[in-house]
Formats: C-alpha cells, structure tokens, sequence
C-alpha cells in the first residue's frame, strides 16, 4: 500500500563516497539498517508490547459472541454476515459517516490553510490571532461543548436570535433530522485549529532563500505562492489529507457528547463509531463491534491507499530530486 | 515579524493597504469563532441558578461564587487535580517527542529492509477505532497490576505508539533537503548526529508541533484517565470535572464551567509557549 | 557513530529498565501489607454525592477497622463502559451499584453473588426488595425507591390563566387541553409540557390499558397502545401544548435542569419523583407532583414504585464477607442514612427512613409525602427487566421521533419498533 510513502533514498554520486554496488556500498546499507533499526527500538518494543496484542485480540473476538462480562465464543462469520444482510442501522450509519467526512474534511482544511495563509505573516498581533483560532480546538472533548453548540444551534440559539432579525423564523437546528448532522460538520469545522497549526508549522519550514532565489530571478508573489509554497507545502496537505480522513471516519465524541450518546434525533447523527461503542458497551455485544471495527480499518485502510497511490502525482519531497 | 523578508503571498497582497480592513475582518471572524467560549465564561461568572434561566451573554449579576464552590467542591482542592493532570500531560510530552522523533527519522532518512512494510504497520495501527482495543488493553495493563498508576497513560507514549507524531515528523523531515544530512556527511557525522545536529534543530516548528498537540490531547483525554486512574486520589482534570455532572439529577453547572475555564488555562499557556516556536528553522535560512 | 552508539545502548537499556520497572511496580490489590482488606466499591454521580459517599465510607472504616473500602467513582455516561471493561479484565469491584436496566445484564451472566442471608433486609419492602431478585436469587439489594410522575410548576400555571387539575380523575386529554391553554393563556411565554420517550411513561399508559410492558423475553405491548400512545405527543404539538418535534427533540437530550420545568419555560413534565429537588433547584419555583392521567375507566393508574438504584457484589470477589458487611452498613445504618438521606433514592429500609425523615431537603419530603398518598394505587413494583433493555429508551426515542417527525408513519414505526425490541431482548 505504501508505495510511494516513504523516503526512497536517493541514490546520486557524493563526492568521496562511492556509488551503490561496491562492497563499501553493502557494508555501508547494512551499517544505515542497523542504525535505522536501532533508532525504531522504542517503535517496535511499543509495537510488540502495547500495540500488537490489542489488535490482534480485537481481531480474534469479531469472529466470537462476546459480551465483555462472559467468555467469549467462536461464531465465525456470524458478525460480518449479520451486519451486511440484517443490520439496516450499520448502513445508514456508515452513509452519515460518509456525508460527514466528504463535507467536513475539504472544508476545514481550506477554512486551516487559508487561516494559516493569512496568519503566517505580515500583520502585527499575528500571535494573538492564531491564539484566538486555535482556542476552539482547544475545547475538543469537552462536556460543555454540548451546550455550547445548542446556545448556537437550538431552536433558541444564536443562529435564530440573528435570522430573526431578518424576520425569519429558524428551525431547531441540533433538533432536526435533516440539519442536525450539518450542525455537526460546522463544529468539525469550528476546530480547525490543529491542521491550522500545522500548516503554518509547514510554512515556517519552507527556507526562505528559495523565495530570495525566486525573487532574484524575478518570479512574482502569485508565482512564489504558485512554484514555491504549494509544492513545498505539498507533503503537510498530504499529512493533513490523510491523518484528517482516519480521524474523522472515526469521529466519536462530538457526536456523542452533543446527541447525549445517542446519535439521534432519528439516527441522524448516528457515527459509524457511535453506533460500534453502542454495540459494544450498551449493547453487550463487543464482538459485533469488533467486526465492525475491522470493517472500517479495512475502509479506512483502502482510502489510504488510494491516497498514497495518488501522492505520487501531486506531492513532492525536498528528499527526492 | 514585521522585519521579515518574505514578500507577502499575492492572494493577500491587494489588502496590503488595507490593513485596518484585514485586522476588522479578523477581529470579527474572531469573535464568531468565540461565541461559544465567551457565554461559557459569561456563564461562569453568574449565579449558578441563572445559567440557564437568564442564558443571554451579558450576566446581570456576576460573581466569582462559582469559582471558589468549585475550586473546593470536591475531595481535594482543584489545584490537586491540576498538578495530577500536568505530571501525566508533562511526561507524555516528552516521551512523545523523544520516541516519535527517532521513530520518524528512521522512516524518514534512513533505508532498511521491510521499510515500507513497517511503514504501513505503523499507519495501520491508528486505523482501528479505539473502542475495540480499550479492552484488551486494560486487561494487560491489569494483568501487569498497573491500574491506578501512570504507566498506562505514560508508557505508551514512551514507546512511541502515537503514529500520528511518527508520520507528522516523517512529513517534516521529508520538506528538509538532503542536502544537508549530505554535507554533514561529508563531515564525518554519523547518523546519531545528523540527527541531533542537523535533522533535529530544523525540525523545531514540528517539534513544537508535536509538543503542542501532545500536551493538549494528553490534557483533554477522558476515557484512558477515568479508566485507569480511577482513584479519587488519582483523578485527573478531566474526570474532576466530569464529577460536576449528573445526568440523572443536578449537576453543578457553575463550577464546572468556572472550573472548565480554569484548566484551559494551562493548556493555553502551553500553546501561547509553544506557538513561539513555530519559527522558521534557523539553518534553513542561511542555506543557498 | 561511536558515540552514537554509546548513545543507543543507553537508549535501550532505558527502555527495558522501564518496561521492566512498569510490570513489577504497581499496587498490589485484595490485601494491603497489614492485613487490612481492600474493598472496592463502583459507583457514579455528581461532586454531591462523591462527598456523602466518602463520609459514609469513613464511617464504615471506623466501624469495620481492617476494611479499607475504595471508592471508584465514574460519571454516568462513561459508567457501563468503565464496569464492563473492568469486569472483562477479572478486576470487577467488590461492591456495584447498578439501576434496574442494567441489572439483568450482569445478573444473567454470572457477575453478580447471591445476597440472600448475607444483607439484612428485614425492613425492606418485600415487593420492592423482590425487584433486586432473579430466579430466587437475591443478586442486588435497593438503595431507594421512586416513581415516575407529573411535575408541575403550579405559579406557572395559574400565571397561564389555567388551572391545576384534579389529578385523581384526570384523563389524557385533560392533560393535553391544559397543555394547550397553557401555552395559549401565557401567549406562548411558556409552553405547556415537554415530551418524554421514557419507557416507564409508555409502561404506565399500558398499563392502563391492561398490558404488561414485558412478558417474559418479549414485550407485552400491542402496537395499538404505542399507536395511541404517540397520538398523545402528537396532539401535544399539533396544539401547541409542546414544543415541535425539532425542540422537542432538542431539549429531549439535554438534563433536567436544562429542561422546559428546569428554565420556568414550561409548566410540566414527566420525571422520576427524585427528580424534584433537581428541578426545583433549577427553576428556582417551588414544584409539585400529580399523579399521571389516566385512561378514561382505567382500572389501574399504572404508576409503581421502582428502585432508584441498587447496591450489589460481584461473584468473584475474594472479600464477599466484608461485601456484604459494607452493603448491609450503606442500606441498614441509619448513620449511612443520615449522611446519604435521599441522594440514593428515598431510603428503601423503612428503619433509615423513619430515622431521617425529618432531616430530608423539602423537594424529598414533598416526594415522600406524595408516594405516601399514592401508597394504595400503586402497582406492583415490576421485575427487572430483561437482558438487552438498557437500549429500550434508545430504541422508543428513535422510533418515536421518526414519528413526530413524520418520517415513518405509526403504523411502520410501531411494528418496527416491537420487532426491534423484542430482538433486542430476545436472550
């Protein structure tokens, strides 16, 4: 899957040090493994000590009717073939998921990158700006989010108190099924801070001298933006494309905190990892939500193939030449 | 700032005059963003029976009742939970930016057999939601009588299982030409030093990055800290303040929101340090 | 790189002393080095209750000395989850509190220890005590009983120019027309009543009209009293006397305080009884309590009394003595009583009730002296429900909502809904 994701070290003649194929060459590759081993310890001790286990039991317990308060039993497919053919809430919480992951995630990343744009640099007080946009995010989780969002959205939120001023009477936002998840995809949006931040951390790393370069040889702003900032920003998009697409498939505590764990009214907010943890933990039924688990790996797997596969054609890296 | 070189990217250049504009549209746009966090202070500075019978903006009455009920309400003093909060949140960050960085710098630089194998592995293992995990984790973590300590929350971060930090600073290396590590090649460095001497110093926007967002996460988790902190001697912010609700009857709305105000304190502070460092790496500029 | 390397044999011979030092470090459980014994006792609740319940657990100690009993407190909305998963780690506490939903689903499966003989329960109500009992095994003994009823803002009302209602012979539509002139009367300052999907509301309706909620592994209900039963809520918003369905649904998922009653906006609402203190607080109004409507020549009003929480042991723990020493303490003593009084429901031991009674909040003596008049015209306290009914509410508000909205029509909604239940509860 990760065909072009990572670093193929480029392989270009440095002066005093021989090309690829000499015997100093293997000595050298098998020195740069060792070390490269050596550096991943603390990744793989993690991997085989904390991370590994829990994956592989989960696999194991999608095959098996488990309740979490007895031993679990083997049933097979039993999970999977249930949640294709029987389960018509599995599907439509995996269409709410979708809408929600097309609409919010291009949307917050422009809304993160244009901010980042504009708060890079040039105006005075661009610290306290950034600090304004990220305090949203910095109320994530919280509890109070909840009511936050209906002081916004209610029937008596703010929305309405301003469009009735213009003499228009403004449903129940959060209430109704056909806006409730829209109120959700603007709160995702509203916590636009940390791709915000890491866009503008991206920015800060393009070196300068390239723009001194490029302004030397006459390229103008538009240009700079155009053959400079773009492309060298390219590997951050990407990052922030494919880490925002996993943790927005797997969107969980918004919707919980602000449907009071419920997903409601009528479903409508109901996430594809709601409605796992209500299997799982309301439900009794860890194993269904273990199936359903792998499922959206296996999803969420696929896309991020895709993406990768397309890196190739649109993401460059100071790395490679 | 404003002694930077950098010409200003074109999209924004026809404000350039207008600066007043730009700082209004901001101002605006910020106090949008803000709507909800100003109630919630607003909302903690009322008599707690007024939040939600007088829920306008403005308080009619303020007070700094909720502040003090809710500083002493529960077992220990909130400041308690504060410090329990900031030794967890403090030893998570630093063993994220360690590990994940030599993680990431591995993937990133170095060329080792099964790379890509690893690679996808590692990505892999933040596709699974958490739900399902959460159990057989505890019962390791149990099984290895750890509950009711920090090795659950802080260990994890010390071997580096955070794949978002691995692949961000992967992603940020990456932007860095090799040219460098090159030329510190050629001066006899070795892969250790490359790494603290070149890689490093210019990954500082990415580093702060790391820090910020580790210190934040860490800070906000709920589920992990109730789960295996669940000792009242042990709570953590974000349970304390859990402990003002009751959905079944009366919940102290006051102090929660004045507490909740109290504990973004130090997370802003952190980011306010931390944005700091969101400069442009110092070696970057003077490369031609 | 020779530094480097000294650097990294460093590096890893930190990483395993950690490891190393994390798996033998730790607390050890059951049994500190004194000899005392560890109790861990599961609970959830607000800041409130999380001090009552540590004094009570000092008292305890100072009784019991060799008994160090550990609160392990979570909020309700993460409680099950936290349970579930420590019993899924053969690290169940000692000692659960559980709520009648909850309590099949871990009586069935083997989690919890017959009480019988070891909690004194000799002035319980035997009808009520029997609700903690399965298949003659007392698996969980109630800390306090409730009823789910009408609270009314009676100044609101009469604000409203309407008047209160004689609630031993009110009917539905009663309830609905008082609704309606409420919101009218206060030119829609305040509105009559808030919808409820409680599934006790629909129990008692059934009940009403005959039907049991459960019988056995399957509900009891027709889908012609859910039908009728919707047609009430409808005819609440079509008149006004409720919000619509989107507030409705709006203000359904937040807390009592956030409620209509809760912000002086309405005038009425359906709770659990304990529920009064809380929303007296909020509003600020002193509140009353009214019997439901009823059918017009319902034999039976269909309200019960239903413990408002249980206090039970897991089957596993090492400690089942002290268990039950501590359960017998927080139900039996009237000085658990007197620190916890009503937070746990109105004391079910009509031994701690008679000992606190004049010390209860106003709210809980008004409760008190409600369930007192309505003694005789209680039903009997139902059994547990089955396994699978915690997600009963979850399964009536969802279909009830697809109602209110128009998105299904009550035919569909109600045949669906008993068809999604009955699996839920199936085994």
């Amino acid at each position: 899957m990760a065909e072009v994701s990572v670093a193929v070290k480029p392989r270009r003649a440095v002066p005093g040090r021989p090309v690829r194929g000499g015997p100093r060459a293997t000595r050298r590759s098998r020195r740069e493994a060792r070390a490269a081993y050596l550096f991943l310890a603390p990744w793989f001790a993690g991997l085989l000590v904390i991370t590994i286990g829990p994956i592989v039991a989960s696999l194991y317990l999608s095959f098996t009717d488990y309740s979490l308060l007895e031993e679990a039993r083997w049933v097979g497919f039993d999970n999977y073939v249930r949640m294709f053919t029987e389960d018509s809430r599995f599907l439509s919480s995996l269409k709410v998921t979708t809408v929600y992951v097309v609409v919010s995630v291009p949307l917050q990343l422009a809304f993160a990158l244009a901010l980042a744009l504009v708060l890079d640099r040039g105006l005075r007080g661009l610290s306290i700006y950034r600090s304004i946009f990220y305090l949203p995010s910095l109320l994530g989780g919280s509890v109070a989010i909840a009511i936050l969002w209906r002081k916004v959205f209610g029937a008596d939120g703010l929305v309405n108190a301003v469009l009735s001023v213009f003499g228009i009477q403004g449903p129940g936002w959060v209430g109704d099924p056909d806006t409730a998840l829209g109120t959700l995809i603007l709160l995702h949006v509203w916590t636009f801070g940390a791709p915000m931040i890491i866009f503008l951390a991206g920015l800060r790393q393009i070196p300068a001298s390239y723009y001194e370069a490029a302004a030397v040889d006459g390229a103008g702003p538009l240009r700079q933006f155009r053959s400079i900032t773009v492309p060298l920003l390219t590997p951050i998009i990407f990052f922030n494309l494919v880490l925002e697409l996993i943790k927005s498939f797997q969107s969980f505590t918004q919707a919980f905190i602000v449907s009071g764990g419920k997903g409601g009214p009528a479903d409508s907010t109901l996430f594809y990892t709601l409605y796992l943890y209500l299997q799982g933990f309301k439900n009794y039924d860890m194993g269904y939500a273990a199936a359903m688990a792998w499922v959206l790996l296996l999803i969420i797997a696929g896309l991020t193939g895709v993406n990768f596969l397309a890196s190739k054609y649109w993401v460059f890296y100071g790395d490679t030449k | 700032m404003a002694t930077r070189s950098r010409p200003i990217p074109a999209l924004f250049r026809p404000l350039r005059g207008g600066r007043v504009v730009r700082h209004v549209l901001l101002i605006g746009f910020g106090l949008v963003m803000l709507y909800p966090l100003l109630w919630m202070i607003s909302s903690s500075l009322k008599p707690e029976e007024l939040i939600f019978r007088q829920p306008g903006l403005w308080p009619g009455e303020v007070t700094l009742e909720n502040y003090t009920e809710g500083w002493y309400a529960l077992k220990h003093p909130f400041g308690y939970y504060l410090w329990n909060s900031a030794v967890v949140t403090g030893l998570s960050v630093v063993a994220n930016l360690v590990a994940c960085s030599l993680a990431a710098y591995a993937f990133a630089r170095l060329d080792f057999p099964l790379k890509r194998l690893w690679f996808a592995i590692m990505l892999g293992t933040i596709m699974l939601p958490h739900h399902v995990t959460i159990v057989p984790q505890y019962i390791m973590f149990s099984e290895l009588d750890l509950i009711n300590t920090i090795w659950p929350l802080v260990m994890p971060k010390v071997l580096a299982t955070d794949a978002f930090f691995v692949f961000l600073m992967v992603q940020f290396i990456r932007t860095l030409p090799r040219e460098l590590d090159e030329a510190a090649e050629i001066d006899g460095a070795g892969y250790w030093r490359i790494f603290v001497r070149v890689v490093m110093p210019l990954c500082l926007p990415a580093l702060a990055t790391t820090a910020i967002f580790t210190f934040i996460w860490t800070w906000n988790d709920f589920l992990s800290q109730l789960l295996y902190l669940n000792n009242p001697d042990n709570f953590t912010v974000t349970v304390a303040l859990r402990t003002f609700l009751d959905a079944s009857s009366d919940s102290s709305w006051g102090p929660m929101f004045a507490m909740s105000i109290v504990a973004l304190g130090p997370i802003f502070g952190f980011f306010l340090a931390g944005q700091k460092y969101l400069i442009r790496g110092v070696a970057t500029t003077g490369l031609k | 790189m020779s530094s480097g390397k000294k650097t990294w044999s460093a590096t890893l011979l930190a990483t395993t002393v950690l490891v190393v030092t994390a798996a033998c470090g730790g607390a050890g459980g059951g049994e500190g080095a004194d000899g005392t014994v560890k109790l861990r006792f599961a609970y959830w609740g607000s800041d409130a209750r999380q001090k009552m319940t540590e004094e009570a657990i000092k008292k305890f100690e100072a009784k019991n000395p060799g008994v160090d009993v550990e609160g392990e407190f979570s909020d309700w909305a993460s409680y099950y989850e936290t349970l579930s998963t420590k019993v899924a780690g053969s690290d169940a506490p000692d000692v659960i509190s559980l709520e009648i939903r909850g309590l099949r689903e871990y009586a069935d499966r083997g989690t919890l220890a017959d009480l019988a003989g070891k909690v004194d329960t000799a002035d319980l109500d035997a009808k009520v005590l029997a609700t903690g009992a399965i298949d003659g095994k007392q698996f969980a003994v109630p800390t306090g009983v409730n009823a789910f009823s009408l609270l009314v803002n009676p100044a609101l009302v009469e604000r409203s120019k309407a008047e209160l209602p004689d609630d031993t012979q009110w009917t539905w539509d009663d309830y609905v027309e008082l609704a309606a002139r409420i919101t009218s009367g206060s030119g829609g300052e305040v509105t009559g009543t808030q919808l409820s999907w409680n599934p006790a509301y629909l129990q008692i309706y059934a009940t009403q009209k005959g039907e049991p909620f459960y019988e056995g592994n399957r509900l009891g209900l027709s889908p012609e009293t859910v039908k009728e039963w919707w047609a009430i809520m409808q005819n609440l918003i079509r008149t006004k006397g409720a919000p619509d369905a989107a507030k409705s649904s709006e203000i359904g998922a937040t807390s009592i305080d956030q409620s209509l009653l809760g912000t002086n906006s309405g005038a009425m609402g359906m709770w659990w009884s304990n529920q009064l203190g809380a929303a007296a607080k909020a509003s600020g109004g002193q509140l009353d309590l009214l019997r439901m409507p009823k059918l017009s020549g319902a034999a039976s009003g269909g309200m019960f009394l239903q413990p408002a929480m249980f206090y039970s042991a897991s089957s596993t723990t090492g400690h089942a003595a002290e268990a039950a020493a501590f359960i017998d303490f927080m139900i039996n003593d009237p000085e658990a009583g007197q620190i916890i009084l009503s937070d746990r429901g109105l004391p079910a031991s009509s031994k701690v009730l008679a000992a606190v009674r004049d010390k209860l909040p106003e709210a809980d003596k008004k409760t008190l002296a409600f369930l007192d008049e309505t003694k005789g015209e209680l039903t009997d306290p139902p059994a547990a429900p089955p396994k699978g009914a915690s997600a009963m509410e979850d399964i009536l508000t969802r279909y009830s909502e697809e109602v209110m909205f128009g998105r299904m029509t009550p035919d569909d909604a109600a045949q669906k809904f008993i068809t999604e239940a009955n699996a839920s509860i199936a085994g």
